[in-house]
């Protein structure tokens, strides 16, 4: 039905903040005019709410009520120490770092200086200085973009642009750290590019953390949008974690270049409301994809996962495997469509959603979707929800295992499965970690 | 894999240019005027002789109807219907007045013969057809006669016209219809509450298990007519029927519709089978023409240990909406849901099933197949729900499609809701998936894989369509037949 709906408070709200910060972002005067647009755009969509088909199960408009300021600017003072608390796990991974507090770059805590190969800069840089046609680029929201993309492109402030040169192979991960501190309620958005080049190879891992003790409640605009090009590998994972007051809204844009190779991974733990979303197209002929994630969600925790894998060029291949565990109140969404266009012949897809329900106010929703349009191609998927299994369950306990440690046995090996798929050791590692912690939280764990 | 040759002839057999049933019967009809405003509701009713409580039941459902929208969230495109330029009632003069098969219009009856129903009992007594099944002939917007309606009648069961329902056993009528699909449902089922014309009643006595196979055959013959016809079945405390509809419509190059509600209620150990020889004309060769099929039909399994089982054979109409689910409210209640929906030339297909599981430990079973070919698009879209207090809920789904040539589109959109942790809902569109225990003894017995998870497969299905007394029988089995090669999930 088109009928015109009266604005809520907080789009109104949005907009007037869009009207209090615009002075203060970066960006020259081309790119406040892209800004401008965008929250025209946004004042045209509004929140996106349950009866748009794609946001059916997370009803955004009815979700954000208190619209947060913007974080303009950033003085919080962070030190290297408090920065490592607040990576918990991943502090001991092995990576060059490039930091942004309340979603600003901070020089002095980050450190590329060895990466060979790995060119980074920033994006409020980027739009102070950038030509008519990078503007055009920086500051547009994607092809396709909705609401959320468009209020990234309006409130961006800054976000990390890496380069992975043509045929370089980079040493270690880039950690790529967006760590909230400091007591004010704000909204951080953010932007990211990542390219790597042809025949380039690197791992990079984007963190959302929080300094112990910062307030919980920030929104957080996130995109990020990935080029891999012609046979390049790129290994790119996120990890969110929170204690489940915060909203995230994420968005991945993924485009492959022939025979790329990209294999994306995320992890969410303890996020207020959460939506990831992750698109990808593949632009050039035998790529791979492999596409993974393991959520933990409980209390009244709400995380979503949507993706749109378009297959639209022959000979290409993807995976999806996202693992959830739910617990309390907690609600887990899936949503997955894999498009295959009309002469993306010899397609391979297959896709796998799973959900364990640790308690029974638990909700899981699924929506796998096909949408096939060439006759030689092999696509399946597959989604399942169940509760632990009480004949596994009793086989521990017969031997001997207590029945706290035999839960946390099976839900360990169901995430695991998921967890398998980050090739990069320790990060693996500080990923299960941070999995036992939430375990250990957990009410029943 | 691309599917295999075997397969490609067996669709082609039934593309659109082979349509059988495309004849006209040149019979004098009496008609509604054109279009819909509250007059032509009356005029449905008077024609009918309704009491009073159905007209303005019928008017309710009008008032809502108005203030609806069409849906369009289903995966079809088609011209906007304009429906005020269709006649919402048409009927044969000859079936005026009362019938028994000895004063039915022959032109009527040869028609039915040339579509291969049998209406004659003593012919079906001979053994001309084989089986034997009880008919409902709809003929556009009447019942022009129901056989073996005595023998049934001393088993308890009552078949006849939903009109003639109305008039015999008011009380039924009144406390079930519309308790399955409510008047303001959805758009083309509020449009079919204000317009019904006829359909048929089934009520089937406590305990009792229906002597015979009953069956509708809907045909659609006049022009610029939209059919709408409602069927309701009650199955009480144990009884059990299985219920058979067939459709086919003339060749034309304008669009028809169709739009029709089946409600279906289950009580306490009650089981009712439900199967459906979709076949109304596609469309010719350049999707010209064709029925558009917009029905609403639900079950409610209402009482413990009850079941509703859906068969679906889809081969016609140029578009089809259509979506039988199931209310699984009673405890340990079933729905199941076995549909092969073949599409070419230019159909549309948008088909699936609900299971709304209300009921604790109930469980329900999705196979679906869809097969497009041509420049068809074949949708399933279903969905499967668990609510917060229904635990030890089961579900277990698979759909197929199958693509012949890269003009066609064929799609899955499934949505699952698990409201509580001991719901175990599992989605498979893998076929070596099914039942690995079965297609272990099959295999064990030298059966290959493709064989075993054909076996397995249709074996539910082709367990109702052998029933099926209709000339297209053979048809259905041809698509049963197809081998699941190439099968994308």
């Amino acid at each position: 039905m088109n009928v015109a709906v009266m604005k809520t408070k907080a789009e109104q709200a949005i907009s007037e903040s869009f009207e209090v910060a615009a002075a203060k972002l970066p960006g020259s005067a081309a790119v406040q005019a892209r800004r401008a647009q965008a929250i025209g755009a946004f004042s045209g969509l509004g929140l996106p709410h349950r009866r748009i088909e794609e946001w059916k199960y997370t009803d955004l408009r009815a979700n954000l009520k208190e619209v947060l300021p913007a974080a303009v600017e950033d003085k919080t003072p962070l030190t290297i120490a408090e920065l490592l608390v607040a990576l918990g796990p991943l502090a001991h991974v092995d990576a060059h770092r490039i930091v942004f507090v309340n979603g600003h770059y901070r020089a002095g805590l980050s450190d590329t200086s060895d990466a060979a190969g790995l060119m980074t800069s920033t994006i409020a840089k980027a739009l102070q200085s950038a030509s008519e046609e990078a503007v055009a680029r920086l500051a547009s929201t994607p092809e396709g973009g909705d609401a959320v993309e468009a209020l990234n492109t309006a409130f961006m402030t800054d976000g990390a642009i890496v380069e992975v040169a043509k045929g370089a192979s980079v040493n270690r991960p880039l950690l790529m750290i967006f760590v909230r501190a400091g007591s004010d309620a704000n909204a951080v958005t953010v932007r990211n590019l990542i390219n790597a080049g042809e025949g380039a190879s690197a791992t990079i891992i984007e963190a959302d953390v929080v300094l112990p003790g910062a307030v919980r409640d920030t929104h957080l605009n996130t995109l990020t949008e990935v080029s891999v090009g012609k046979g390049a590998t790129l290994n790119h994972v996120k990890v969110a974690v929170d204690e489940g007051k915060s909203l995230h809204l994420s968005n991945w844009e993924v485009r492959l270049a022939a025979d790329a190779n990209y294999s994306g991974f995320q992890f969410s733990s303890g996020l207020g409301f959460a939506r990831n979303g992750i698109n990808v197209l593949f632009d050039g002929e035998g790529s791979k994809l492999d596409l993974s994630g393991a959520y933990l969600a409980r209390h009244s925790e709400h995380v979503d996962t949507t993706l749109v894998v378009d297959h639209a060029v022959p000979h290409c291949e993807s995976r999806e495997l996202f693992k959830g565990v739910l617990d309390g109140h907690g609600r887990g969404v899936f949503q997955g469509k894999i498009i295959v266009r009309p002469d993306a012949q010899k397609t391979d897809g297959k896709q796998m959603s799973q959900a364990l329900m640790l308690s029974e106010d638990a909700e899981f929703d699924s929506k796998p979707e096909l949408e096939i349009y060439a006759d030689d191609v092999v696509c399946g998927h597959g989604t399942t929800s169940a509760e632990l299994d009480p004949d596994l369950l009793f086989y521990c306990r017969s031997r001997g295992i207590p029945e706290k440690e035999a839960r946390a046995l099976m839900i360990e090996s169901f995430i695991g499965e998921a967890l398998d798929k980050v090739e990069h050791e320790g990060l693996r590692e500080a990923l299960a970690s941070y999995a036992m912690q939430w375990l250990g939280r957990s009410r029943r764990g | 894999m691309a599917a295999v040759q075997e397969t490609i002839d067996q669709v082609r057999k039934i593309d659109v240019d082979q349509y059988k049933y495309g004849f006209e019967t040149l019979i004098d009809s009496i008609q509604a005027p054109k279009g819909l405003d509250e007059s032509t509701v009356r005029y449905i009713s008077a024609k009918k002789g309704e009491p009073e409580w159905l007209l303005t039941w019928r008017l309710e459902a009008f008032t809502r109807w108005k203030a609806m929208t069409e849906p369009t969230w289903a995966k079809v495109r088609y011209p906007k219907i304009d429906f005020q330029d269709l006649y919402y009632y048409s009927a044969p003069k000859s079936t005026e007045g009362p019938k028994s098969l000895a004063e039915v219009d022959p032109e009527l009856l040869e028609t039915y013969k040339k579509l291969g129903i049998p209406l004659k009992e003593q012919e079906v007594l001979a053994g001309v057809t084989g089986s034997r099944v009880a008919v409902d002939a709809v003929f556009d917007s009447v019942s022009v006669v129901t056989t073996f309606k005595d023998e049934l009648k001393k088993a308890g069961v009552i078949f006849c016209s939903i009109s003639e329902a109305v008039r015999e056993h008011p009380e039924l009528v009144k406390k079930y219809l519309g308790s399955v699909v409510p008047q303001s449902d959805n758009f083309y089922a509020s449009l079919n509450s204000a317009v019904f014309s006829d359909g048929s009643f089934v009520y089937v006595p406590e305990g009792v298990r229906c002597p015979m196979e009953l069956s509708t055959y809907f045909r659609i013959n006049a022009r610029q007519t939209g059919q709408f016809e409602r069927t309701l079945i009650i199955a009480d405390r144990g009884a059990y029927v299985s219920y058979l509809e067939g459709c086919t419509a003339p060749m034309r190059d304008e669009n028809q519709l169709h739009a029709a509600v089946v409600e279906l209620v289950a009580l306490d150990d009650a089981e009712i089978k439900y199967s459906t020889v979709q076949n109304w004309y596609p469309g010719d060769a350049q999707g010209k023409g064709g029925i558009y099929n917009f029905v609403t039909k639900r079950g409610d399994c209402r009482g413990h240990h009850s079941k509703i089982s859906w068969t679906q054979v889809e081969t016609g109409s140029a578009i089809t909406w259509k979506y039988p689910s199931c209310i699984l409210r009673g405890d340990y209640s079933r729905g199941e849901f076995y549909s092969i929906a073949v599409s070419n030339g230019y159909q549309q297909v948008d088909s699936g099933t609900k299971m709304i599981h209300l009921g604790k430990n109930s469980t329900s079973r999705i196979i679906s197949k869809g097969i497009a070919a041509g420049y068809s698009e074949n949708t399933y879209r279903g969905l499967v729900s668990a609510h917060r207090k229904a635990t030890n809920v089961r579900n277990f789904t698979n759909c197929d499609s199958l693509l012949i040539g890269d003009k066609c589109g064929a799609h899955t959109v499934p949505y699952i809701e698990a409201k509580n942790s001991s719901a175990h809902f599992e989605h498979e569109a893998t076929t070596s998936k099914i039942s690995d225990d079965m297609l272990f003894y099959c295999r064990q017995r030298g059966l290959s894989a493709e064989e075993a998870v054909a076996l397995v497969v249709n074996g539910f299905v082709r367990d109702v369509l052998q029933q099926l007394p209709m000339e297209f029988m053979a048809e259905s089995q041809k698509l049963i037949g197809i081998s699941l090669e190439g099968s994308v999930g």
